[in-house]
């Protein structure tokens, strides 16, 4: 009986290509003049050549998800050694900062609105179109259906953020229910097979 | 004397091409989306990094227990022999699990009219010490948050699409997230800083909060999907959409029978590399019996034959993994990718790490909140107080479960004991400051670590365990504790080059 492949060393490979890869980037990122773009390419490069070995050695979807999972950790660990110490000054607020978020006049009623449309609304607009996918794209029935699986949470997720930003709140009620009735009425017209 | 020349103006990248007020609106459905889910997904990543540890955390439950390296047939029909004596009348399904390297354990899962998981030795004898409450607490927390399950499982899968959401509004709601990817600036303004740690987390560390998110979600709303799959699809028959996954059970047959023999069944897996690693029998004392042989082989995600037998051990159904078709892999491997199990030690080390982490971005994204409120001149004490009560409630709540789990052997004390310890600090939230809270919430837990591997050393096995992951998870409750009760201790760090303040 065969155990999995050690990740160790394709792991600490992975790990120094990553490091190196993302220390270039960050040169790039210092340099304010052209010789910035070859460490940009230099650095996304080596990034890249870096997954070769763990998908190689651990398997192609396991090598990958092992990879994926270690660039994070190689990168941060670069970005967290470059820290810089700011002395706390009594008018922080001067800081250059992110944008504020905007502040639109509401009511209670589009506020309530623009919540069932994030929520259920949201929720059956995305599942019609997981359910749409299902039913009209090509390939294999278990195929189709877990991509349309995979399909909803994203729908869905987009939805979210794109209702609770639009201004224009019966805008986006009237999209996502058009695309709730158009995705059901194609899918059950279709039916599965 | 020369004149320098202008610099090279940088072309502006694709993100800071966004109109402000795009930027500003998608921030305000950004905030809303944090403050409204922030202490769910907070409590649900905090739970899933310590769930990645689950048969780690298992095995040191069960340290008085034997370490079960190899099985033999013989002892595997031993153990369910026994364990259906165990459940008495009325079993409807066992489910064994045979011992790995990750696990050690023959562990047996009987589901009858109270559900039992026990343990057998290397000769099929069922052994004391399978009760795994605080493994089952852990784990059934983070699933469905001790909810009824299908509520539960649709409310985590909720929340995984929340944060989804909230990382794809994050990107946009952020046009200098990757032109600042390199800073990380510490020690000044409390929102820098945690501005800083929060955008550079969910830059370096997104398609690790992507694939969780998404795995998460999936898993949780698959339920629901079916369900309106179904409705829509198949006339409300969703067991035609499980159909299409799940081998059909044989024909029930009610009428009474010997315990099902699994022995044959052996004899007739091919000898092909793979390791078994599950067996699943449903109704194993009547004529109606089946068993479900699951084989794995090595360096897939989604690598496991599935072999289904009846009870004259002829095969009705068999499916190679290699067979697979791309929707069918996915689904397989989408729990090992969900929750780390697919890399050994290392990959679950990395998991816990980054799941820190992004429990970490759920937090300062409240705290950003909370500081800017302050900036503005708008503080909020009394949300400062309930989200410090939330950040630390947590961590004590789950370790007084540890502990609780440990001492009575049961899973509802261990839910017990976390709702308590939450309740008591939201109550406390009421008159004490957020900074006491939190300093009272990091002692509190590093005490309860301390008292977890205390109880564990006095209760369960403790110096005398023969697995040395029992010393392991004890030296990492206890290295975790001290950090945690020591770490406010420390002197403060030299102070830097004085800065010149700008004017």
């Amino acid at each position: 009986m065969m155990e999995d492949s050690s990740p160790l060393l394709p792991a600490l490979l992975m790990v120094i290509g990553v490091g190196t890869g993302v220390w270039m980037l960050r040169q790039s990122w210092g340099a304010r003049d052209a010789h910035g773009r070859g460490w940009v390419i230099g650095g996304w490069l080596l990034i890249a050549a870096s997954f070769i070995r763990p998908i190689w050695a651990l398997g192609t979807a396991r090598g990958a998800f092992i990879a994926l999972a270690l660039f994070s950790i190689a990168a941060l660990a670069v970005i967290a050694s470059g820290y810089s110490i700011k002395v706390a000054r009594a008018r922080a607020t001067r800081e250059s900062l992110a944008p504020e978020p905007s502040d639109r006049a509401t009511t209670k009623g589009r506020e309530t609105l623009r919540w069932l449309l994030a929520g259920p609304i949201g929720m059956i607009a995305a599942m019609g179109v997981g359910i749409a996918w299902a039913a009209l794209a090509p390939g294999e029935q278990q195929t189709r259906l877990v991509i349309g699986g995979l399909i909803v949470p994203v729908a869905w997720g987009a939805c979210m953020a794109w209702t609770l930003a639009d201004n224009r709140i019966l805008r986006a009620t009237a999209a996502l229910v058009g695309v709730a009735l158009v995705s059901f009425s194609a899918a059950i017209l279709k039916g599965f097979a | 004397m020369t004149t320098a020349a202008p610099k090279p103006k940088k072309p502006k990248d694709l993100m800071s091409r966004i109109p402000a007020g795009f930027v500003r609106a998608v921030l305000r459905g950004h905030s809303s989306l944090g403050l409204a889910f922030a202490a769910l997904i907070y409590l649900v990543c905090l739970s899933g990094s310590i769930a990645v540890f689950a048969h780690e955390f298992q095995r040191w439950e069960s340290a008085t227990a034997p370490q079960v390296t190899g099985v033999t047939p013989d002892a595997v029909q031993t153990a369910f022999e026994g364990a259906i004596a165990e459940g008495g009348p009325g079993v409807e399904h066992v489910y064994i699990t045979l011992p790995s390297a990750d696990f050690p354990r023959l562990l047996l899962y009987v589901d009858a009219g109270e559900d039992r998981q026990l343990l057998a030795d290397a000769k099929g004898q069922i052994v004391p010490g399978g009760d795994g409450a605080w493994t089952g607490f852990i784990t059934r927390l983070h699933i469905n948050l001790h909810l009824p399950r299908t509520w539960g499982g649709f409310l985590v899968g909720l929340i995984g699409v929340a944060l989804l959401s909230a990382l794809i509004s994050g990107i946009l709601a952020h046009p200098r997230i990757f032109r600042d990817a390199f800073h990380l600036r510490l020690g000044g303004s409390k929102r820098l800083q945690e501005a800083d740690l929060h955008n550079r987390l969910g830059v370096w560390a997104l398609p690790f909060h992507i694939i969780i998110s998404l795995t998460g979600a999936f898993l949780g709303l698959t339920t629901i999907i079916v369900g309106v799959l179904g409705m829509a699809m198949f006339n409300g028959d969703v067991n035609k959409v499980y159909a299409l996954f799940i081998p059909a059970p044989p024909v029930d047959d009610p009428r009474p029978a010997p315990v099902l023999d699994l022995r044959p069944m052996y004899a007739k897996l091919p000898q092909d590399g793979g390791k078994l690693e599950y067996i699943f029998t449903g109704h194993p004392t009547e004529m109606g019996a089946a068993a479900l042989f699951n084989v794995r082989h090595p360096d897939r995600l989604a690598g496991t034959d599935s072999y289904a037998f009846r009870r004259d051990a002829t095969i009705y159904n068999e499916k190679r993994a290699a067979t697979n078709n791309f929707g069918e892999d996915i689904l397989a491997s989408a729990g090992a990718v969900h929750f780390g199990w697919f890399g050994g030690g290392l990959i679950k080390i990395v998991y816990f790490a980054l799941g820190l982490g992004l429990t970490y971005l759920a937090a300062s994204g409240v705290n950003i909140w909370l500081a800017r409120r302050r900036d503005k001149g708008r503080p909020a004490p009394a949300w400062e107080r309930a989200w410090a009560a939330t950040v630390w409630g947590q961590p004590a709540g789950i370790a007084a479960a540890a502990v609780a789990g440990l001492a009575i052997a049961s899973t509802p004390a261990a839910i017990a004991a976390w709702l308590v310890v939450s309740l008591t600090f939201l109550a406390a939230a009421i008159r004490l400051p957020a900074g006491t809270l939190s300093r009272i919430g990091r002692l509190a837990t590093g005490a309860l670590l301390l008292l977890a591997a205390a109880t564990h050393l006095a209760l369960r096995g403790g110096i005398g365990s023969a697995d040395a992951m029992a010393w392991i998870v004890n030296a990492a409750l206890i290295a975790g504790g001290l950090f945690l009760i020591l770490w406010p201790l420390r002197r403060p760090a030299a102070a830097p080059a004085a800065q010149p303040a700008p004017a």
